[in-house]
């Protein structure tokens, strides 16, 4: 059931059109600190550390290896 | 671009200054390879050589000719792109050499936007016709290296492409940039203008004209008579937000002649002209 | 005289679509075709009296053509130190066997059982294509194997993002498969065996085992305004094969007195059994980000929660404020919060007579408490210095687990933590060019 309204809310997102920048806006959202995942290397560093010291893992994308931590 | 250009960063960090320079200068000569008509290896010259094929082109250019439709709209067909053709027969080298009637009517036949068949992303010309974009292409890459440079920092720029500039935002040191324009029939500056951002071109016969029994023919020419516009003022400086828009404006300026004072009070932008 | 029309209102509209020939700006480093773009970073981890680890990693990523990249990564994790093995503590010392066989450790009354046997490298390396496949969809495939002394893990993974929206709107398609196979000194031991004295037969079934993982991942970013964009991922994860962990144990104590059973009186050895978990996991996650600009500062929060099928569910909140403190300084805290539910296997210790006999497959217990009920909390401070062509960070970091004791405890348990709250530091550096 969670599951089915959360499907739904994400097509509802992608319905608003009024959001959104155009092309020459973007300036800022260029920048590399406002990208999603700005320093990958150092959240991969943390990902494995909590990823090895509780239960959950993941979520924000893929990330890369196994190890026998957890 | 065959005219000087030049970059002014404010900043004490030369070697970004010296990136952002090379950002703009990149740019610039991007540009002036892509829409050049002297090479041989760009999307132009495929262009002109399709001998009245379509040829698919890529997004930016496709932007530059739904522009320049816009730009040939707005002015009634007094801008247009295809007009270039008349500088097989219009040599501005301040001599008197005009063009007889047989020459200049046997090229109108290969001028008008009307003639070219634009459906994005296919352009087909009839054989023989061209695209020039030097009217607007300096403007645009002026606007083109101040997006790629704001990406990269926010210090005050002022970008230069022979007398077409853009000013990201306001030098820190002072209240605004100081820009001169030049007066025609000398070096002295005329004026000094203060710019604290947006854009400045300007349209000028400074160094480019013919001169016959009296008579100057400005290098702006009427793409429906294939004559000089006659009355159009020596320079007309525009200021407007961007340098394309300015350019544009002090470009339509000077093809409306001796209404070119009228035509730009009726924008209500800055202008100077040197008549 | 004619008139003129005012035209600046068309004609600016007409420019500003002009400018949108911007191409695709996806905020990265960018990186000029046939440079390579280097990253480097250091973690040190260190929780007081238990693990360390030390793990430098590099990754380089070059542009081969405008739609075009390739990224390769190393990652070296160096572990040291003892932890927790999952027997309780005593008011006697105890004693245990190495998962060897071969020799023992003991433990001091009253402390926390730690088995320090763990001294491993672990070596890890990433590669990962990038292509586009249409000007508004693109593809990266990725592969990674990790090697430790005993666990390899092999990798593979494909993710297609689309842009529609003038991409303002971009879904994130990602599937993933892995393999990981264990190998541990000694072999693996039997569920709910009960440990031996060193030197003798230790419950023991085969040399390794593997498991299987396979991730698939929904996601939408949008951009909301000029200043800001969000981000939601579906996940899911599907785990078969050998989940258990081969080094933790479960204490029997004596149902009155709670005291850990002896197993062996002359090595003074506590019975303790094996642990053993479901041969199968499936977790849901939802994770959701948001990132605005305010000012040049960055705000970065996201919020994550999982849940899965041994009935442990979890809410992670993580919080970034990134405080541009000049053109080329930033300094940036850190705060996360983290809270976890119990697996439903989740067993502290057995009562003498009633843990499962050994061998017994179809039931499930830890005590391990990273499957227990915990919060955890993170806080952290960095600095930073970003110049166009290479940039340095440093941060230091605070983590405290704090682990829920069992309630109904017997005996001298009653007196004794179970699960005291781990503290670690990490220290990050990172450097890039």
């Amino acid at each position: 059931m969670k599951l089915i309204i959360f499907i739904l809310s994400l097509t509802s997102i992608t319905a608003c059109s009024e959001l959104g920048v155009k092309p020459w806006e973007r300036n800022v959202l260029a920048k590399p600190e406002m990208s999603l995942d700005s320093t990958p290397l150092t959240s991969a560093l943390d990902d494995h550390t909590y990823f090895s010291k509780e239960a959950s893992s993941g979520g924000r994308g893929f990330g890369g290896g196994g190890c026998g931590c957890n | 671009m065959a005219s000087p250009c030049e970059i002014l960063v404010e900043t004490r960090d030369h070697v970004l200054a010296k990136k952002l320079i090379h950002i703009a200068a990149n740019e610039a000569w991007r540009i002036e390879r892509k829409f050049s008509r002297y090479r041989d290896d760009n999307i132009l010259y495929q262009i002109h050589h399709a001998c009245g094929g379509p040829v698919e082109i890529d997004d930016e250019l496709a932007l530059l000719l739904n522009f320049s439709e816009k730009c040939y709209q707005l002015t009634d067909g007094m801008f247009d792109i295809t007009s270039g053709v008349l500088r097989r027969i219009w040599k501005f080298d301040c001599s008197d050499n005009i063009p007889t009637q047989k020459q200049i009517d046997a090229l109108r036949l290969l001028i008008g936007w009307g003639k070219v068949s634009w459906q994005q992303p296919f352009i087909t010309l009839p054989e023989g016709m061209e695209l020039d974009l030097g009217g607007i292409g300096k403007e645009y890459a002026v606007d083109r290296a101040a997006v790629l440079i704001s990406q990269v920092s926010d210090l005050p720029v002022l970008i230069n492409f022979g007398g077409d500039l853009y000013a990201t935002k306001p030098p820190n040191s002072r209240e605004s940039w100081q820009v001169g324009i030049e007066s025609i029939g000398g070096l002295n500056k005329t004026g000094i203008i203060q710019v604290k951002s947006g854009g400045i071109a300007t349209s000028g016969d400074a160094r480019r004209y013919l001169e016959r029994d009296g008579i100057r023919y400005s290098h702006v020419l009427n793409p429906k008579t294939g004559w000089p516009v006659q009355g159009a003022p020596k320079s007309v400086t525009v200021a407007s937000p961007r340098c394309t828009d300015a350019g544009f404006l002090s470009t339509t300026a000077m093809l409306n002649g001796v209404a070119a004072k009228s035509f730009l009070e009726a924008q209500g932008v800055p202008y100077w002209i040197q008549n | 005289m004619k008139k003129h029309k005012k035209i600046t209102m068309a004609l600016a509209v007409a420019t500003s679509s002009l400018m949108s020939v911007t191409p695709d700006v996806h905020a990265e480093e960018s990186a000029d075709i046939g440079d390579w773009d280097i990253d480097a970073a250091v973690l040190y981890y260190t929780e007081s009296d238990r693990v360390s680890a030390f793990e430098p990693v590099i990754s380089a990523k070059k542009q081969i053509d405008t739609d075009e990249s390739i990224s390769l990564k190393l990652t070296l994790d160096s572990l040291t130190g003892p932890s927790a093995n999952g027997a309780v503590p005593s008011i006697n010392p105890q004693t245990f066997t190495r998962p060897s066989g071969n020799n023992g450790y003991t433990t001091s009354a009253n402390e926390t059982p730690l088995d320090d046997t763990f001294k491993d490298t672990r070596i890890a390396f990433n590669a990962s294509w990038e292509q586009a496949l249409t000007r508004m969809t693109r593809l990266t495939l990725g592969g990674n194997i990790s090697n430790e002394y005993d666990y390899l893990s092999l990798g593979l993974s494909a993710v297609v993002a689309h842009d529609i929206n003038q991409r303002n709107t971009t879904f994130t398609t990602g599937v993933s498969f892995a393999n990981d196979t264990i190998e541990p000194e000694g072999g693996l031991p039997t569920a709910f065996g009960v440990m031996q004295p060193s030197g003798t037969l230790q419950p023991r079934q085969t040399d390794s085992d593997d498991k299987t993982i396979f991730d698939v991942l929904f996601g939408v970013t949008q951009i909301i305004d000029k200043d800001s964009l969000f981000q939601v991922n579906y996940s899911y994860s599907q785990a078969d094969g050998y989940l258990t962990d081969p080094f933790k144990v479960i204490s029997v104590v004596d149902g009155v007195i709670g005291l850990p059973i002896i197993e062996d009186a002359t090595t003074n050895l506590s019975q303790v059994v094996y642990e053993n978990r479901p041969d199968s996991r499936a977790k849901h996650s939802v994770f959701t980000q948001y990132k605005r600009n305010i000012i040049g500062d960055v705000l970065d929060v996201s919020y994550r929660y999982m849940f899965d099928d041994w009935d442990i569910n979890s809410h992670t909140l993580d919080f970034r404020y990134r405080l541009k403190t000049s053109e080329t300084t930033f300094w940036q805290p850190h705060l996360r919060y983290y809270q976890q539910s119990e697996a439903d296997f989740f067993r502290p210790y057995f009562i003498s007579g009633q843990h499962p006999g050994e061998g017994t497959d179809n039931v499930y217990a830890t005590s391990d408490y990273r499957l227990g009920e915990m919060t955890t909390y993170t806080v952290g401070l960095e600095y930073g210095e970003k110049y166009h062509d290479h940039g340095w960070s440093i941060s230091g970091e605070f983590y405290l687990q704090s682990i829920s004791e069992p309630t109904k405890k017997v005996g001298q348990l009653v007196q004794q933590e179970l699960y005291p709250d781990v503290d670690a530091f990490m220290l990050r550096f990172s450097y890039d060019f």
